[in-house]
């Protein structure tokens, strides 16, 4: 049945686009064959939907090994600062399981890591301050725990090679081996069972993928009930004196840098293009309730450059 | 949709008319509720503009054999899930039956029927039911859940994430709290509050019954305060750290709003019915009694409290003993003032300033 309704569909998309437009928005997973016929942005340009995927894993290819670096440069910094906040808001609960997509070189993932193992710090600093001299068990406890209660994990998910074998490299020199895993795949096609993961976040990725209505309901696929999903990305700036700054700085600046360090003009101007297109915050909200996400609510970070959005599997 | 029981004692006293009233309370209830859920039921459809999504169709029928499953849970008789649309929780089911009805035009009609049996095997479809009660609701039971974990972690989040697991869901649901501690100590007063109004709704039935005899105003509050302060003592360890929360500034209009309901509840029950300055001294005083006990309970560590309740009387007895005092004094005040009058017109009768001539 389905063969003979994408023939059908095909034989009508060239006769009347609006009636195939209609069937375009419906999820239809076997619609595949007519993706070129679909076409989104890729910055400024627009390209077709096959396209753009390649496109930006060639974008983040070359852009791999100096990614840190453009990021401290174009943001001052303030990215840390960012991240930071995406984890406080997060707040992980000991044993808690994140699945940091587009994470490639693992920003968020070592940061989750501190914030859990200082949490337990904090917790075991708490008991021993009730002034209970520990037991030779509860001394044994606190080794590293083979089974018993849930650890907390990270997986990093990411498209691109490049970028996983950067992060990768970061993880060893930082000296972090258990609690931390790799793995290659598309936002839009998650290689997760339903119902694995406490968290979800996706920092400074959504707007790469190809069709975010795909990725956010992968998001709620392998969430647990309950699990919370956060994306942190560039947004609309509130305040029209901010933003003319902004504007200016993004064009001007941002490629120039590009140039200058990682010697590559495109892939920067690509960055700029892309937070443009993007949709603003109200919009990125109606997206992730009509996923299916419960309590949406976003946080504005410097202004609106960048928008925290939160929502829960419930 | 907060129905406030305190109201339905308002309605007129007699007995039948009481029912009347509650049932008619239900039936807005309900049909609030239906229009509440064909709401929700719209708002899912449109999300889903395909209602072919299978994943959806397996949501809405997990979701109506779930609402069985939850009814079976609750009376824990698995056997009786067709019939348990005869028992007291008919109403919880007409509410799913109803908004199943509106949402897919009987799309799973048929299916309750074969799998009302067989819900035990879906574990996922429990929670995909929660797009039906609302989030406030999911939130409440979160918290309702935690409580039980208060003794162990204390008024805090790590309780509200083990309540949290408790229930199925995963402790990132935690974050739905932004004033986590605060919110699981307002629930847990507003719910002692509502528990106390249902006893003292039950008491006066009783009496109105003619079951039981009309206590006196002063057993009335003592037997109020005690009953509610003993909802305290399983968290009586922990109490203190609640009763410090409720003390920050961004809890305290909340906490003063809960105050101030309980004792309005109490003297309402009371017989209270006063309409003028009375009114804010009685509140008063009783806030204060209730606030002194609690502090003496908190460090009390006599068998059963008994210190706790002694203290509780002797407060009330002073109170009782101010208003006795209180009308000797006016009473002794007029009649001093009438002798004083007497003996004024006595003297200016012998100083003879009274003639006329």
């Amino acid at each position: 049945m389905a063969a003979s309704v994408r023939t059908f569909v095909r034989s009508l998309s060239r006769k009347n686009a609006c009636f195939a437009a209609v069937l375009r928005q419906s999820d239809c997973r076997w619609f595949t064959g007519a993706a070129e016929d679909r076409s989104t942005h890729f910055g400024f340009e627009t390209v077709s939907e096959a396209e753009k995927a390649s496109k930006v894993y060639k974008v983040f290819e070359n852009v791999a090994q100096k990614y840190d670096v453009m990021n401290d440069a174009m943001s001052l910094g303030i990215h840390r600062l960012w991240k930071d906040a995406l984890l406080h808001v997060m707040h992980p609960q000991p044993g808690a399981r994140l699945l940091d997509v587009a994470g490639g070189t693992g920003d968020i993932a070592f940061r989750f890591l501190d914030y859990i193992r200082s949490q337990q710090e904090k917790q075991q600093r708490r008991a021993m301050s009730l002034g209970q001299t520990p037991s030779w068990r509860d001394i044994s406890d606190g080794y590293p725990a083979g089974g018993g209660a849930p650890e907390s994990a990270v997986v990093v998910c990411d498209i691109n090679k490049e970028m996983l074998k950067v992060g990768r490299q970061r993880a060893d020199s930082r000296g972090v081996t258990t609690g931390l895993s790799w793995v290659v795949g598309d936002a839009e096609e998650l290689p997760f069972n339903d119902d694995q993961f406490d968290l979800y976040s996706i920092a400074f990725g959504i707007r790469n993928v190809t069709r975010i209505d795909q990725a956010l309901k992968e998001a709620l696929r392998v969430l647990k009930p309950g699990g919370r999903f956060l994306c942190l990305e560039f947004s609309k700036v509130t305040n029209p004196v901010l933003e003319r700054l902004y504007d200016a700085y993004s064009f001007q600046v941002i490629p120039v840098l590009g140039e200058v360090i990682a010697g590559d003009w495109k892939s920067y101007q690509y960055l700029v293009e892309s937070i443009r297109k993007f949709p603003d915050q109200e919009e990125f909200k109606g997206l992730m309730e009509d996923a299916g996400f419960f309590c949406v609510q976003y946080f504005n970070l410097t202004g609106g450059v960048v928008a925290l959005h939160s929502g829960f599997k419930l | 949709m907060y129905v406030n029981f305190r109201y339905q004692a308002e309605s007129p006293k007699s007995d039948v008319a009481r029912r009347l009233s509650v049932l008619l309370d239900m039936a807005t209830l309900l049909r609030g509720l239906r229009a509440a859920g064909a709401l929700r039921g719209l708002g899912g459809v449109l999300a889903a503009p395909t209602a072919t999504n299978p994943q959806f169709c397996r949501l809405r029928r997990g979701f109506y054999c779930a609402a069985l499953r939850l009814q079976d849970e609750s009376k824990s008789d698995k056997a009786s899930s067709s019939s348990s649309s005869s028992s007291s929780t008919s109403y919880h089911e007409h509410y799913q039956a109803h908004s199943a009805q509106q949402d897919t035009a009987g799309q799973h009609h048929s299916d309750p029927a074969a799998e009302g049996t067989s819900s035990s095997a879906d574990g996922q479809s429990e929670y995909q039911d929660e797009e039906y009660e609302s989030e406030e609701q999911l939130q409440a039971r979160i918290l309702t859940a935690a409580l039980e974990f208060v003794p162990l972690h204390g008024w805090s989040m790590e309780a509200i994430a083990a309540g949290a697991e408790s229930l199925g869901l995963s402790s990132a649901s935690t974050g739905m709290f932004i004033n986590g501690s605060g919110e699981l100590v307002l629930h847990f007063i507003a719910d002692c509050n509502t528990k106390l109004t249902e006893i003292l709704a039950e008491q006066h039935n009783q009496v109105q019954l003619g079951q039981a005899e009309k206590k006196k105003t002063s057993e009335f509050l003592r037997d109020a305060v005690e009953t509610r302060l003993r909802m305290y003592i399983p968290y009586i360890e922990t109490w203190p750290q609640a009763m410090s929360i409720l003390l920050l500034p961004h809890n305290i209009p909340d906490s003063l709003k809960h105050l101030s309901n309980l004792v309005d509840d109490i003297w309402y029950y009371a017989g209270d019915r006063s309409t003028d300055m009375n009114w804010y001294t009685k509140r008063a005083v009783l806030t204060g009694i209730y606030n002194t006990t609690e502090l003496v309970m908190v460090q009390d560590s006599s068998p059963d409290f008994q210190d706790t309740w002694a203290f509780l009387d002797n407060r009330i007895q002073d109170v009782v003993n101010m208003a006795t005092t209180a009308k000797q004094v006016q009473s002794t005040g007029e009649a001093v003032v009438q002798g004083l009058m007497g003996a004024a017109v006595t003297l200016k009768n012998l100083a003879g300033l009274n003639q006329r001539r």
